[in-house]
Order: C-alpha cells, then sequence, then structure tokens
C-alpha cells in the first residue's frame, strides 16, 4: 500500500495490548497516511476519548487488562459525538460479535486478519463517516 | 416360651380351675344328700324301735327293753343300736358317744343327728331318738352307722375327677399342639421369614397368608409394606439413574465448557502472535521496506514464534503432564530448595521471603521435580502481586483437622500443608472462581499464559491432594497446598 500525503491527515486511536501487535498497526496505518495515536489498555483508551482530541476512528482490541475494549464501546453508547469503533478479536464466536455490534461497533475484525483486510476496512469505516477527511 | 405353649398353658389352668371347684362342690353336694339318705334311714329305723321300746319298756321293764334294743342290733349288721342315758352320771356303759352338751334338744324330745369321728378316725353318722322314762329321765335310742361307704364313694368321685382332668389336660395339649402349629407356629415362621427377607432388602417375594384371621391381616399389611418398599427403592433406583445421568451430561458440559475456555484462550494466544507474524511477513514482502524495517520485522518474526513455541511447550506439559516419578520427600526440604530460585525476583521486586519450616520432617510421597514446580509457580505468583515489595511467607505444616473438599475423593485422615502468603494485591471474588481455569490471567500480555495454576492445581490433584486459595483485595492472598501425608511405615 502506498503512503499517501495529505494536508489532513485521519486520526487513528489504537488500543491494543500485545506490544508486537501494536507496532505493526501503528507502523502499517502510519505507512497508509494515517496519523495513530497508540494506548495500551482500556482505562488508557477511555481517558484519551474523555479528553476530547477529535479521533477520526478507534480501532480496539477487545480483551485488554484494566477495562475491557467492549466496556469502552459501551460507555460511548450516549456519547453523541461517538467515533466509529472497529474490533478486534480472537474470541471469533458470535455472542462476542452480537454484543459490540449492539454496542454499535462499526467492524469487527478476527484475528488473526490480514493487514490490506485491515488497512481496506479502515478506509470504509472512514468513508462511511461523513464528518471524516480521507487519507 | 412360645406362644402356643403360653395360652395352652393358660387355658389348661382355667378349665382345671373351673373343674376342680366343680367337682369339689359336687361331691360336696353328693355328701349332703348321702348323709341326708343316711340320716332318714337311721331315723326310720329309730322310729320303730323307739314304738317297740316305748312298748316292751312300759309292759315288760327297762331289762326286756335293752335287751330287745341289743336283739335288733344283730339284726341290722351295718347299723349299731344302743340305748344310752342324757345324763352325766349314767354308767359309761350308757353314755352318749358324743359329749351330752350336743344333745341337748335331746331335752325338748327332739331328734338329734350329727356326724361324729371315733377314737380311730373313723366317721360315723350319728341319730338320737329322745325317750322320756318314768316321766323325768331322758334316755335316747342311739343309732349310729359307719360313713366308710361314704368315704369310699367320695374317694371314688375324686379320682374319677382327677382322671377327667388328666385326660382333658392330655387331650387339650395335643389339639393345641396340632392346631397351634397349624394356626400360629406356622404362619408366624412364614411372617418372620418374610420379615428377615425384607430386612435384608430382598422385596421380590410375594407373602400369602390364607385365612381371615389377625395373622393374615399381618401378613397382608407386610405385604403391602414390602410393595410399597420396592416401590420407593425402584424410584429412588430411577431417580438415582437420573441423576447420574444428568452428573454425566453436566460433566459433559463441563468439558465442553472447558474445551470452550482453553480454545478461546489459545485462540486469543497465538492470534496474536500470528497476526504479527503474518503482518511483519506482508511487509518484508512489500516494495519500499528501509532495510532496517526488514530487519525488525525479521527479528520480531523470530520473537513471535518463540513465544509461540513457549505456549505450545506449555499447552503440552498441561495436556500431556509426564507421570509423575513419586518417592518420600520432606517438605522442609522442597521448602528450602526452592528459596534461591526466586532470588531474582525477589531483589526485583524488593520481597522479603521468609521460611517457616515445620519442627519435625513431613514426609510426603511426591514427585519432588513436580512439587517444587508447583511451588516456584506459586511463590513467584506472590511475588509478581507484590508491586510495592513486601513479604512472601512459605510455611510447611501438619494438618490434622483439615477436611478435604467434596471434589477431592479420598479417606486420607492426615495431610500435610505448604502454605505461600504474600502481601500482595490480592484477587477479587469474580477472578477467584477462575484462577485454576486453564489460560486464565489477569496479568499483562506476554506476562502469562494463564496455564501456570492450572498446571499447578492438575499435579497436586495428581498426587491426591488439592490447592485452598484465601484472598482480600489489598491485603495479598494465601495459596494452600494440600497433601496426604506418607504413612507411618512408608517414613524413612
Amino acid at each position: 500500500m502506498e503512503a499517501v500525503c495529505l494536508d489532513t491527515h485521519p486520526h487513528i486511536l489504537l488500543a491494543e495490548d500485545d506490544e508486537a501487535l501494536r507496532d505493526l498497526l501503528d507502523f502499517t496505518l502510519t505507512r497508509a497516511g494515517y496519523l495513530v495515536s497508540c494506548c495500551t489498555n482500556g482505562l488508557d483508551l477511555l481517558e484519551r476519548l474523555a479528553e476530547g482530541d477529535p479521533f477520526d476512528l478507534v480501532i480496539t482490541d477487545l480483551r485488554m487488562p484494566a477495562l475491557t475494549g467492549l466496556e469502552v464501546l459501551e460507555s460511548q453508547l450516549d456519547n453523541q459525538q461517538s467515533v466509529p469503533f472497529i474490533c478486534m478479536t480472537a474470541f471469533g464466536d458470535r455472542k462476542t460479535h452480537e454484543q459490540a455490534e449492539l454496542f454499535g461497533a462499526a467492524a469487527i475484525i478476527d484475528k488473526p486478519f490480514d493487514l490490506d483486510e485491515m488497512i481496506e476496512l479502515v478506509r470504509t469505516t472512514s468513508l462511511r463517516n461523513p464528518h471524516q477527511a480521507k487519507p | 416360651m412360645r406362644l402356643t405353649v403360653k395360652i395352652t398353658v393358660a387355658v389348661l389352668l382355667g378349665i382345671a380351675l373351673i373343674f376342680s371347684i366343680f367337682s369339689y362342690y359336687s361331691i360336696q353336694r353328693e355328701r349332703e344328700q348321702l348323709k341326708t339318705s343316711l340320716s332318714r334311714e337311721a331315723r326310720h329305723l329309730g322310729e320303730s324301735l323307739r314304738v317297740m321300746v316305748t312298748e316292751i319298756w312300759q309292759q315288760r321293764g327297762e331289762r326286756e327293753a335293752l335287751a330287745f334294743l341289743q336283739r335288733a342290733n344283730q339284726v341290722h349288721g351295718e347299723t349299731l343300736v344302743r340305748w344310752v342315758w342324757v345324763e352325766k352320771e349314767a354308767p359309761e356303759k350308757y353314755l352318749p358317744r358324743v359329749p351330752i352338751d350336743q344333745l341337748d334338744d335331746l331335752y325338748d324330745e327332739e331328734t338329734v343327728a350329727l356326724l361324729a369321728a371315733s377314737a380311730e378316725g373313723r366317721d360315723y353318722l350319728l341319730t338320737y331318738l329322745p325317750l322320756v322314762i318314768d316321766g323325768h329321765r331322758i334316755g335316747a335310742i342311739e343309732l349310729s352307722e359307719s360313713m366308710d361307704e361314704m368315704h369310699d364313694y367320695v374317694e371314688e368321685s375324686l379320682r374319677r375327677s382327677a382322671m377327667v382332668i388328666g385326660a382333658m389336660v392330655i387331650s387339650s395339649l395335643l389339639l393345641m399342639g396340632v392346631l397351634g402349629s397349624l394356626w400360629v407356629n406356622r404362619p408366624m415362621r412364614r411372617l418372620r421369614a418374610q420379615a428377615e427377607r425384607i430386612g435384608t432388602g430382598d422385596f421380590s417375594t410375594s407373602l400369602n397368608l390364607s385365612g381371615g384371621d389377625e395373622l393374615a391381616d399381618l401378613g397382608n399389611t407386610i405385604e403391602r409394606m414390602r410393595a410399597q418398599l420396592a416401590e420407593a427403592r425402584e424410584a429412588e433406583q430411577a431417580a438415582n439413574q437420573a441423576k447420574i445421568e444428568a452428573l454425566e451430561k453436566l460433566r459433559h458440559t463441563e468439558r465442553l465448557a472447558t474445551l470452550g475456555k482453553l480454545s478461546a484462550g489459545m485462540a486469543h494466544e497465538l492470534g496474536t502472535p500470528l497476526n504479527v507474524i503474518s503482518g511483519r511477513a506482508k511487509l518484508i514482502n512489500s516494495a519500499n521496506l528501509p532495510a532496517e524495517d526488514v530487519t525488525r520485522s525479521a527479528k520480531i518474526i523470530g520473537e513471535q514464534v518463540e513465544r509461540m513455541t513457549n505456549i505450545m511447550r506449555q499447552l503440552l506439559s498441561f495436556a500431556r503432564r509426564g507421570e509423575a516419578r513419586k518417592q518420600q520427600v520432606e517438605l522442609n526440604t522442597v521448602l528450602r530448595s526452592v528459596t534461591p530460585l526466586l532470588e531474582p525476583s525477589r531483589k526485583e521486586k524488593k520481597v522479603e521471603v521468609i521460611l517457616h519450616e515445620a519442627k519435625q520432617p513431613l514426609y510426603v510421597s511426591a514427585d519432588p521435580g513436580q512439587l517444587q514446580q508447583v511451588l516456584l509457580n506459586l511463590a513467584l505468583n506472590g511475588i509478581q502481586a507484590m508491586n510495592d515489595g513486601g513479604r512472601l511467607e512459605l510455611e510447611a505444616c501438619s494438618e490434622r483437622e483439615v477436611k478435604p473438599p467434596e471434589t477431592v475423593n479420598s479417606t486420607v485422615e492426615s495431610w500435610y500443608s505448604l502454605l505461600i502468603r504474600d502481601q500482595g494485591s490480592g484477587i477479587n471474588t469474580e477472578d477467584l472462581a477462575h484462577i485454576f481455569d486453564p489460560f486464565f490471567t489477569t496479568k499483562e500480555v506476554g506476562q502469562g499464559t494463564g496455564l501456570g495454576l492450572s498446571i499447578a492445581y492438575g499435579i497436586i490433584e495428581e498426587h491426591g491432594g488439592w490447592i485452598n486459595v484465601e484472598s482480600s483485595l489489598g491485603k495479598g492472598s494465601c495459596f494452600t497446598v494440600y497433601l496426604p501425608a506418607a504413612e507411618a511405615g512408608e517414613n524413612q
């Protein structure tokens, strides 16, 4: 995937407790032209969201220490200005999917996933979101 | 004493008593009748004699009259007739056989009849008929009759009564013996046998007592009880069967749940490194990746592979834990062997490790390597739970009073234990229920696979023991490993 440089880079908030995967996604998404901020657990993610920075997209793992991705997602249900969430899960069971959908996840992706697939998902999710710029 | 015999004896005693009373009164009555009839005869004879004696006395004088009486004596062999004067001063020859006091009625010219015994003990019936001589002297004709006949008759009656009673007793005994056996003993034996069968849990044989008596009623009641017991047992067996099936289903469900947890854990543990590896490989494969990033990616791939290998190894040790090679192990020795291994972690976390050895050696039958692994695992967990330093206590002691949980099927009464007590963050109640589940972890990714405690529990379970946990948030946790004490004979 080619890196496209634009004046306004969509800002992605990435939450993943596994350092290797976090690095990989950070590296790949940055290369794809996004601005990426990272956090290592659910609590961190919630704090960053509460700070009010204008993130365009959240990519979060569902199973994380302190606070799970699902709990963070649930806490954003009442938020009118909520950003779209892409949830990554290793528990590909229907229940987790249904819960994530119920809490308003924009997309759910099962681990292990293909990086191109992830980039495509980020692109389409961003496209669907009207108040966001494209990379 | 048998019931039949008791009843027979009671009935016979009753019969004998009634018959004896009846016989007694019969004999008495007959005796009275005999006496009356004898007395009447004597009186008739006396009346006739009196008329004749009076005439002879008046016409020929005393001598002739007394001679007449003497002669009359020879005619009436059974009855002795003599003349008596009812006077105390009379010559002995003419004195009555009984004292004169008893003959007062003679003064009123009334006939007196009475029974008297002779000096030889023979009974006589005496009849006195008064006769007034010369207007003032009272004399009497004495008729005495031996009562021997009556005695013979009474004896005969008594003998007959005794024979009848004897015959009755014997025939009653025979009859009641036969009937008692038929009506009481036999059904009683059958009832007892049936009761004993039911007592031993044999409900298969039914009992049918014929007849409508109380024993048959009892038999019917026992029969109903047998049927109800058999029914109850069948119901219980069915319920037990259902329970076993339900338990089996539950176990199956639990196995599936464990498998589910295991799969989910594996998916998470292996999914993430797989994701990293595939991503890094793709990056390397893509064009325009700076050389240093290629190197870094390759290095990361190597690390992730190693991480997966680690997980696989632990998983294998979880699934195919080798057979425990048990031998005599002393718990204080195990404690001491673990301490040096804790040194690096202890220093890093600034934790003080304190050993409390038991006063006497505690021998258990265990695989020393596996036991060390369990203790090390629990001790390291304890150290890792203490982020701000603290004290880790390791203790060996003998627990005589402890009762194993229901999941531990053991008859062992003597237990030894290893205590691992930390002052760490503690475990919340929700997590406490899952800490022995495979892949359950509260640690950061890469810090633990969640298999350690599960493996530890499996090892202790295999040694016939169990692990108990007590924890309070913010204060620390205490893990206790219970192991059956080696039998006295095994001690070294």
